[in-house]
């Protein structure tokens, strides 16, 4: 046993070994979405600071929290959507942000500062924000589309794709029934349910990483996606339209921020200083085209990219998500005995 | 399963003109052979001569390029082998190793769909004819190489097959159990009356077991007899040399006396031989002689040729001494005498020696015009 | 057992042995035992808010585990493994067979074949499938052009879909052992058949199946097992609109944020087999008795 202990001890030395050469060798740790950030914008970072920038994906903000509680790698930069966020400052995960190091900050549009997740803007840097709404393939859906309850009728079974997140797919249902989003209690997921059950019927496809594949394709006609997927849509064939459901649409900003862990926050804040560049933000904007909070890159798009109604969509009834405690799981287990139901 | 109660009487072969090609190796040459029913035939040669290739032409695992066999009446040159009503003991023995002595036993006659009552029956006597009672329940792998040789057999025999088929199948045996081996076989091939075709390239067991042997060499038969008419009369060197051992003198024929005639060798030494018939119009021949027909002894002997020899090398071999005997023609030529110590005087490495050759044992075994 | 001559040598030979299967053994420490350790400390705990493990004991994740959803979800899993592992046995049964009796060249060549996928990333080979077999795809191209059908057949996003994803991602498990044992099957044991009157199917039925059959064993735990557990072909091929053991498992890591009953299933998953693996053993040598 006292043998083992040792070479436990030779495995753990060594891993920190190499974590502290690695930190010292002037290396970023990026944990971001997958397909959001260009590698061209990376590449040029590097180029320009010399630091290497190892990129981790996740597909979730749950994902992404559950790593990071985990340990494992110190993470630099983190990109968290707001409510996962929110909870990383409430359990004093993240580092605060040097603002005034951040020559660029000031390009971010006022509306997307100081928002409910960081109140008084110490963590977060706006990264790029979205809404999720309804795509409709205006050649095979001919009647008008204007909330969740002209999407999830029998007439649509088998030709709809929605985002595999249970917790939007939940809200959207409460938001049917005049319940705010964000008041996730056991009776209101009770109230929800039945509403749930009929739209598990008629879902043909979940899927969170590219649900534009299935409306490409031509699986489905209809989806209730992430707004840069339904820009793409759209640039791709404007009869794919767009609209922000009447019921209330979920508005989500995705962040930057520094954890607490993070050994290398002098490069951090270079490299968010340098994603607020208007010239390199536009360029994120191109291959994402969701919505940039970024003023000063929105002014350097072209009509057509800032006219597209997914990426700037008419003003709605927006809200965003708040941090939810254990109820996720009941959230889980709901979906998890509609969908089995089936 | 005794010889009177078999069903089956054994059949006749008749291999006409056949011939294997494996792309451009030709493996068997226009082979024509009939095997008489209840005959041991024995296809002997050295590796690829092409007996095996003819053996699985037998068993149908092979299918002739041309000319056909036939196995009693029937034509079975493009028949498979689970139609030929033909059995083959394999070199491995191929026994099935996931079924018990008795399941391997009655595999061939589950085939056939006989009643259990008559398959246990069955199996039963031919348990005991091998001598395995008591050995039904275990697996291959618990068994001896001799008693798998005669599950192997058992197997091969008891679905009563016209034609028994035996691939080397006594190779894998050590010297003695070999020898115990080839006495039963015999026996019971005998017993059984089946037409056997048997593959060797051991001449000893081709001898002691064969009714009549066939010499294969390069996918022909050289020559085709009774083993001990192919022992003493060999009608090429291949043969002479392959089976048994033989002085091969070659020689030039320098006169005729009626039945015998006068050859020279390359080295000069003047024999008289007995003269065949096929003589007739040859100047060049090969010469054959058996070392066990070499007569030495330290007295003038009685013999057609006698020569003075010196004895160059001496081995002992147990039962026999072998001797390289250095004739003054500088002829060399090995002998074989009976290693009677008692009785005959001690010859030794150095002696000088007379050696004799009678005329009758000198066979001619090519000759050339 | 043979019995041996245990020889004064053999003390020593056992303690070398051992030294040769340290790193062996560290690295199962490492990467196994601890793993399923922690696993095991981690399903009877609690969580917090955020969705870290709380150490305080708790059945509660165990009493989840065997409600009828999840029963329904692991009885769902088992069924499709084992309709993927049936047609696994099938088609890879030829192949391997096959490859196996060829020369010893083109067995390499072959087997080089069937090993080319795994070249290429697994996720990329799965959306060349959703390529084949979308609406407008590839298949119902070539069956619309050939006019055996007149609309297109719906195939992405159902048990179809997710059956054929699963058999394409496992069928090499099952072709590479059922080769490794047919070429070690002596050809003189089917000739040997075939000699005793057995024609093709029961010389395949008696003779080959049983003397493969390490093979396929090896080739069915090989498919099966993992089969149950996979969650990325039910996700891309299936839509994700039926849930399996894996999809479970992986949403309680990554969406619910509830990792003490991720564990819970995950333990009881893993239990299941070994004790099913063990049953299987045990038939095993009380068949060979």
């Amino acid at each position: 046993m006292k043998t083992l202990h040792r070479i436990l001890a030779l495995v753990a030395l060594l891993g920190a070994l190499v974590g502290t050469l690695r930190a010292a060798n002037k290396e970023l740790n990026l944990f971001a979405w997958s397909e959001y950030i260009p590698q061209e914008v990376i590449d040029g970072f590097t180029k320009e600071t010399g630091v290497k920038v190892n990129y981790e994906t996740f597909a979730s903000g749950e994902e992404m929290l559950s790593k990071m509680l985990a340990g494992g790698t110190a993470y630099d930069i983190i990109q968290p959507p707001d409510y996962v966020a929110e909870a990383l400052i409430r359990a004093s995960l993240l580092a605060p942000i040097d603002y005034a190091k951040l020559s660029n900050f000031k390009n971010i549009l006022p509306e997307f500062l100081k928002m409910p997740h960081d109140p008084t803007q110490e963590y977060t840097v706006p990264y790029m924000t979205g809404t999720v709404g309804i795509v409709v393939n205006t050649e095979k859906v001919k009647e008008p589309i204007h909330g969740f309850k002209d999407v999830f009728t029998p007439a649509h079974a088998n030709r709809i794709v929605v985002v595999n997140d249970n917790r939007e797919i939940v809200s959207w249902a409460l938001q049917t029934l005049g319940i705010e989003a964000n008041d996730l209690t056991p009776e209101n997921l009770e109230k929800a349910k039945p509403v749930l059950a009929e739209w598990v019927k008629l879902i043909k496809v979940y899927d969170s990483d590219s649900p534009k594949t299935a409306l490409l394709n031509g699986e489905v006609d209809l989806g209730v996606v992430w707004s840069g997927e339904a820009a793409l849509l759209y640039k791709e064939n404007p009869k794919f339209q767009y609209v922000l459901p009447v019921e209330g649409a979920h508005q989500f900003v995705d962040l930057l921020a520094i954890p607490q862990q993070s050994k290398n926050r002098l490069a951090a804040h270079q490299f968010i200083d340098y994603i607020l560049r208007p010239e390199v933000s536009k360029k994120i904007s191109e291959a994402f085209p969701y919505t940039n909070p970024n003023g000063e890159a929105r002014k350097l798009l072209t009509d057509a990219e800032r006219g597209n109604p997914a990426s700037y969509p008419p003003v709605g009834k927006l809200g965003t998500f708040r941090h939810i405690g254990k109820i996720s799981q009941a959230i889980d287990a709901l979906m998890t005995d509609l969908k089995n139901a089936r | 399963m005794s010889a009177s109660a078999r069903k089956v009487d054994p059949a006749r072969i008749e291999i006409r003109d056949v011939t294997k090609r494996f792309g451009s190796f030709t493996a068997v040459d226009r082979v024509t052979l009939t095997v008489e029913p209840g005959e041991f035939l024995t296809l002997l040669g050295p590796s690829g001569c092409g007996k095996t290739t003819l053996l699985r032409m037998l068993s149908g695992f092979e299918t002739p390029t041309e000319g056909t066999i036939h196995i009693g009446s029937e034509d079975v040159t493009h028949l498979p082998p689970y139609r030929r009503n033909v059995n083959q003991v394999f070199q491995s023995y191929a026994l099935f190793p996931h079924l018990s002595v008795h399941e391997n036993v009655a595999f061939g006659l589950r085939m056939k769909k006989l009643e259990r009552d008559e398959i246990d029956r069955r199996v039963a006597e031919v348990m005991q004819l091998v001598a395995l009672q008591g050995f039904e329940q275990r697996r291959p792998h618990e068994l001896s190489g001799g008693q798998r040789q005669r599950v192997a057999l058992a197997r091969a025999i008891v679905p009563e097959p016209e034609v028994l088929l035996l691939d080397e199948p006594l190779s894998a045996l050590d010297a003695k159990l070999r020898r115990a081996m080839q006495i039963e076989l015999k026996r019971l091939q005998r017993q059984l009356g089946l037409t056997t075709v048997f593959v060797t390239h051991d001449q000893e067991e081709a001898l002691t077991l064969s009714d009549r042997i066939a010499v294969m060499n390069a996918g022909r038969i050289e020559q085709l007899g009774t083993a001990s008419f192919v022992y003493h009369q060999p009608s090429t060197p291949f043969v002479a040399d392959f089976l048994g051992e033989a002085n091969l003198l070659q020689a030039e024929i320098v006169g005729r006396e009626g039945e015998a005639a006068r050859v020279r060798t390359q080295q000069g030494w003047e024999l008289t031989i007995a003269a065949p018939e096929n003589l007739n119009g040859a100047k060049r021949v090969v010469i054959s002689i058996r070392p066990e027909k070499v007569l030495v002894s330290k007295q003038r002997i009685e013999a057609g040729n006698v020569f003075p020899a010196r004895v160059a090398e001496e081995l002992f071999q147990g039962a026999t001494d072998r001797l390289t005997l250095q004739t003054s023609g500088g002829v060399k030529l090995t002998a074989i005498v009976a290693n009677e110590s008692a009785i005959r005087e001690a010859i030794h490495e150095g002696d000088e020696v007379f050696c004799g050759l009678h005329e009758d044992d000198l066979v001619v075994v090519r000759a050339d015009e | 057992m043979r019995p041996t001559s245990r020889s004064f040598s053999s003390r020593r030979a056992g303690l070398r042995a051992w030294l040769l299967l340290l790193p062996m053994l560290v690295w199962l420490a490492a990467f196994v035992v601890v793993p399923m350790g922690i696993l095991l400390v981690y399903s009877f705990c609690q969580r917090d808010d955020l969705g870290r493990v709380v150490f305080v004991f708790s059945w509660e994740n165990y009493a989840r585990v065997f409600d009828p959803t999840y029963l329904a979800i692991f009885g769902r899993s088992v069924a499709y493994a084992a309709v993927t592992t049936v047609i696994c046995v099938a088609a890879g049964y030829p192949v391997g067979y096959y490859i196996a009796r060829r020369s010893e060249k083109r067995r390499n060549q072959l087997l080089l074949l069937v090993m080319i996928p795994f070249w290429t990333s697994f996720l990329v080979r799965t959306y060349a499938w959703i390529t084949i077999l979308k609406n407008d795809g590839l298949l119902n191209g070539m069956l619309q052009y050939t006019k055996l059908i007149s609309a297109p057949l719906d195939i992405m996003y159902t048990p179809a879909a997710v059956i054929i994803g699963l058999v394409y991602a496992y069928l090499p498990f099952m072709i590479l052992p059922i080769y490794s044992s047919a070429e070690k099957l002596d050809n003189a044991l089917v000739e040997a058949a075939y000699d005793l009157g057995a024609g093709p199917v029961r010389s395949f039925a008696e003779v080959i199946v049983p003397l493969t059959w390490p093979g396929i064993a090896a080739g069915m735990l090989l498919v099966f097992v993992p089969a149950i557990g996979m969650f990325a072909i039910t996700d891309l091929m299936g839509g994700a609109r039926v849930p399996m053991i894996g999809n479970v498992i992986q949403n309680q890591f990554f969406q619910a944020r509830n990792w003490p009953f991720g564990a819970a299933l995950g333990v009881v998953f893993t239990l299941l087999f070994a004790v099913s693996y063990a049953l299987l053993q045990r038939r095993r040598v009380w068949e060979e008795e």
